[in-house]
C-alpha cells in the first residue's frame, strides 16, 4: 500500500509540472551551492596545505617594521650587518643565514659585438651568499655557485631566456648589468638554478632572477661614500634564516629577537626608532592564510545553508498551497476509506521526494559548478602570476563529507518542511473538507 | 443478524461553535431494511447532511447509538471509521468529487488502495466496474476530458468498487441535466434491485418516485412518508 501511495504521490507531481519544478529549483540551488562552495574551499584549503609542504617550513625572514597580531616588513630600513648575520649563524638551533641585498637594477645587456648591445629591462637581483641557494630550496642546475669578491652570477632557469630562444644564457657567458645609479658591471655567469619549487610569501621576498655576491655589484653603506673604506659597513634589509628542524622554529625565532634587540648587535643600534624588529616564519604566514580561508569558507557556508533553507522554505510554501487547494480531494479521500495516515503519507512523499531529487541534482550541478569554479579561480591565479602559478594551480578537492550532508539536510529539509503541510492535510475533518470549495 | 442494515436510536448531533449551540439532529430514530432505496428530503438545514454523514461514518453523534450492518459505529476510532467507510459505504457527490490527476480506471480502484489490494486486482475490478457503467473506453481518460455524466458514472462506479451494502448519494443529479440526471438514477435503481441499500439525499421532488421510503427531515427531526 505504502508503494501504491507513494506512486499516487508521483503521479500528482506529475500534474502539477511547474510547482513541482519551481520548488525543486530552490533545493537544487540550496545543495548545489553547500557543495560549490565546500569543494571551493576545500581545494583552496588543500592547495594552501601543498603550498606549505612547498614553502620551507622551518624558514623565516628577518626585518624591521611594526610587530603585533599581523606584523608588516619594510625592506627599505637597511640595518643588517655581515657581522649580525654571523652572530645569527653562531646561535643554536640554526640551520643557515643569508643576507638579501636588494639590487635594483635599471637593465640587463648582452653584447653581440663591438658597440653592438641588446638591453632588456632589469629583473630581481638578490646580493647574498650561498646560504642562501640553502633557504631558498633552490639547487643548481648546470655549474657552480659564484665566489666572493668577482665577477660571477647564478641566474634563474626562467631569467636564462630573457634574451629569446636563440640566445639562451648558458654557464660562462657574460651579461653586463646595469644599476639604477647607472653603474655598468660585467657578470658572468657560473650557474644556473633548477626551475625553482619553493617560495617566499613575505611581500618582495621572491625567488630571484639573479643571485650576486655583495662585492662588487652591492653597494649599500653606513658612513661615507667618499670617506675611508674602514668605516663603511655593508648592511641589508632583510635575512632569511632556517631553523635546523621544524619544532625549533619558534625558539630560533625567539632567539634572533633576543639578540637583535639586547643591545649588542649593529642592527640595534642602526635600526629606526619607530620600527622594531619583525621574525616572520613561513608558519605564521601559512597559519594565517589558513585562519583567512577558514573564515572566509565558514561564512560562505553559512549563506549557502541559508539558502538551502530558504530551499526548504520554497517546499514548505508549496505544500501548504497543494494542501489547502486539494483540500477537497483529500475529504473525498478520507470518504472513500483513507486513514489519517494514508493521507499524511500521500504529501510527506511529495515534499521527501522533492527534497531527495533536489539533493540528487544538486550534488550534480555543485559537482559540475564547482569544477567550473575551481577553473575561474585557478584563471585568477595565473593572472596574478608570480609565486603561485610555479607550483601548479588548484586542483579539484571534493569534499565527501559535505555531500553526504548536503543530500542529508536536503531531504531532511524536504521532509521537515512537508510535515506541517501533511499534518494540517491529515487532521482535516473530513466533512468539513468535503464542502470546501 | 438484525433485518435492518441501518439502525439509528435517539441520536442527535450538536455543533457548538463558541457559546452558541445548534442542534443539528434531535433524537433521530430510524431504521432502513437492507435493499431499501430511501429518499431523505427537506430544506438545506434541515440536518439530512449531518444524517447522512453520520450514518456514513464521517461523523460521529453527540448521543445516541448508530448501528452499521449489526455493528456499533457510534464510538468508533477514526482509523476504524476509515476502515468501515471503505468496505461498508460507498459515497456518491453532487460534485462527483474525482481525483482530477488520476484517470478513470485509477479513480474507480482507489478505495481498494486504502485496503491493501494489489495493483493486478485493482485493474480487473476497476475495469469490471467501468464496463458495468459503460465507460470502458474511458478509462485512461482524466476527470477532465469526461462529461458530467461520464464523470458521475465513474464516480458510482468508484463507489461500488469495495462492493459495500450501502450506497450514499448525495445530490447526485444536482450538478446534470434533466436527462442525464434521469439515466444517473435509474443506474441507482438498478443497483438497488442488485441488492443495495441506496439512501438518497435530496431536495427534488421530482426524484421521490424512485425510492421506496420517503423520510422528510425538518429542523432535525424525521418524519416518514407513507
Amino acid at each position: 500500500m505504502m508503494r501504491d501511495i507513494f506512486v499516487m504521490s508521483l503521479d500528482a507531481m506529475r500534474s502539477y509540472k511547474v510547482r513541482t519544478f519551481l520548488t525543486l529549483i530552490g533545493v537544487i540551488i540550496g545543495v548545489g551551492s553547500v557543495i560549490m562552495v565546500t569543494t571551493a574551499g576545500n581545494s583552496v584549503g588543500s592547495f594552501v596545505q601543498v603550498q606549505w609542504n612547498v614553502f620551507n617550513p622551518t624558514g623565516m625572514v628577518i626585518g624591521t617594521g611594526t610587530s603585533g597580531p599581523t606584523p608588516s616588513l619594510s625592506i627599505r630600513s637597511v640595518v643588517f650587518t655581515t657581522n649580525d648575520v654571523d652572530k645569527i649563524q653562531a646561535l643554536p638551533n640554526i640551520k643557515a643565514v643569508a643576507p638579501i641585498g636588494i639590487v635594483p637594477l635599471k637593465k640587463v645587456l648582452l653584447r653581440n659585438g663591438f658597440l653592438q648591445w641588446e638591453s632588456r629591462p632589469g629583473d630581481i637581483m638578490y646580493a647574498s651568499t650561498p646560504a642562501l641557494l640553502e633557504i631558498l630550496n633552490a639547487e643548481l642546475d648546470t655549474g657552480t655557485i659564484f665566489e666572493e669578491g668577482k665577477n660571477e652570477i647564478i641566474i634563474s632557469k626562467s631569467f636564462s631566456g630573457v634574451f629569446g630562444k636563440d640566445k639562451t644564457l648558458k654557464v660562462g657567458d657574460t651579461i653586463y648589468i646595469q644599476r639604477v645609479d647607472a653603474k655598468t658591471l660585467e657578470a658572468k655567469i657560473v650557474g644556473i638554478l633548477k626551475e625553482s619549487r619553493t617560495n617566499y610569501m613575505v611581500g618582495s621576498i621572491a625567488t630571484p632572477a639573479i643571485i650576486c655576491p655583495t662585492k662588487p655589484y652591492y653597494s649599500t653603506y653606513f658612513g661615507s661614500n667618499v670617506g675611508t673604506i674602514f668605516k663603511r659597513v655593508t648592511a641589508y634589509s632583510v635575512l632569511l634564516a632556517e631553523a635546523t628542524d621544524i619544532d625549533h622554529v619558534q625558539v630560533v625565532q625567539d632567539e634572533i629577537l633576543n639578540y637583535l634587540n639586547n643591545g649588542s648587535s649593529d642592527a640595534g643600534q642602526y635600526k629606526d626608532k619607530n620600527t622594531v624588529f619583525v621574525v616572520i616564519t613561513q608558519q605564521y604566514i601559512v597559519s594565517r592564510i589558513d585562519q583567512v580561508m577558514s573564515v572566509i569558507r565558514t561564512y560562505i557556508t553559512a549563506i549557502a545553508l541559508i539558502s538551502l533553507i530558504i530551499g526548504g522554505i520554497g517546499i514548505a510554501n508549496i505544500m501548504f498551497a497543494t494542501v489547502t487547494e486539494r483540500t477537497r480531494e483529500i475529504g473525498t479521500m478520507m470518504a472513500i476509506g483513507a486513514k489519517r495516515r494514508d493521507i499524511l503519507q500521500l504529501f510527506l512523499y511529495q515534499s521527501t521526494i522533492i527534497g531527495l531529487l533536489g539533493g540528487i541534482i544538486g550534488i550534480t550541478t555543485g559537482i559540475i559548478g564547482s569544477a567550473f569554479v575551481v577553473n575561474l579561480l585557478n584563471q585568477n591565479i595565473q593572472a596574478l602570476g608570480g609565486a603561485i602559478s610555479q607550483v601548479g594551480g588548484i586542483g579539484l578537492s571534493y569534499s565527501v563529507e559535505w555531500f553526504a550532508i548536503a543530500a542529508v539536510v536536503g531531504v531532511i529539509t524536504g521532509i521537515a518542511a512537508g510535515v506541517l503541510p501533511a499534518r494540517k492535510a491529515a487532521k482535516m475533518d473530513p466533512v468539513v473538507a468535503l464542502r470546501y470549495e | 443478524m438484525s433485518e435492518y442494515v441501518i439502525e439509528i436510536d435517539s441520536l442527535t448531533k450538536i455543533y457548538k461553535s463558541g457559546k452558541t449551540e445548534f442542534k443539528a439532529l434531535n433524537n433521530v430514530t430510524l431504521h432502513i431494511r437492507k435493499g431499501d432505496f430511501v429518499a431523505i428530503m427537506g430544506p438545506s438545514g434541515s440536518g439530512k447532511s449531518t444524517l447522512m454523514n453520520i450514518i456514513g461514518c464521517l461523523d460521529r453523534p453527540t448521543t445516541g447509538r448508530i448501528m452499521l450492518g449489526g455493528e456499533n459505529i457510534s464510538t468508533l476510532s477514526d482509523n476504524e471509521l476509515a476502515e468501515i467507510r471503505g468496505k461498508k459505504v460507498g459515497f456518491i457527490f453532487q460534485k462527483f468529487n474525482l481525483i482530477p490527476t488520476m484517470n478513470a480506471l485509477k479513480n474507480v480502484a482507489l478505495p481498494m488502495v486504502f485496503l491493501g489490494a494489489s495493483r493486478a486486482d485493482r485493474e480487473r475490478r476497476g475495469s469490471e466496474l467501468l464496463e458495468k457503467v459503460s465507460l470502458t473506453n474511458w478509462a485512461t481518460h482524466k476527470p477532465s476530458e469526461l462529461s458530467g455524466g461520464e464523470q458521475q458514472r465513474v464516480a458510482i462506479a468508484r463507489a461500488l468498487c469495495n462492493n459495500p451494502s450501502i450506497i450514499l448519494a448525495d445530490e447526485p443529479t444536482g450538478n446534470l441535466d434533466t436527462k442525464t440526471g434521469e439515466q444517473i438514477m435509474e443506474l441507482l435503481v438498478a443497483l438497488n434491485k442488485e441488492g443495495k441499500t441506496v439512501l438518497l439525499v435530496t431536495h427534488a421532488i421530482a426524484l421521490k418516485r424512485f425510492a421506496n421510503r420517503v423520510i422528510n427531515m425538518l429542523d432535525g427531526e424525521v418524519t416518514e412518508e407513507t
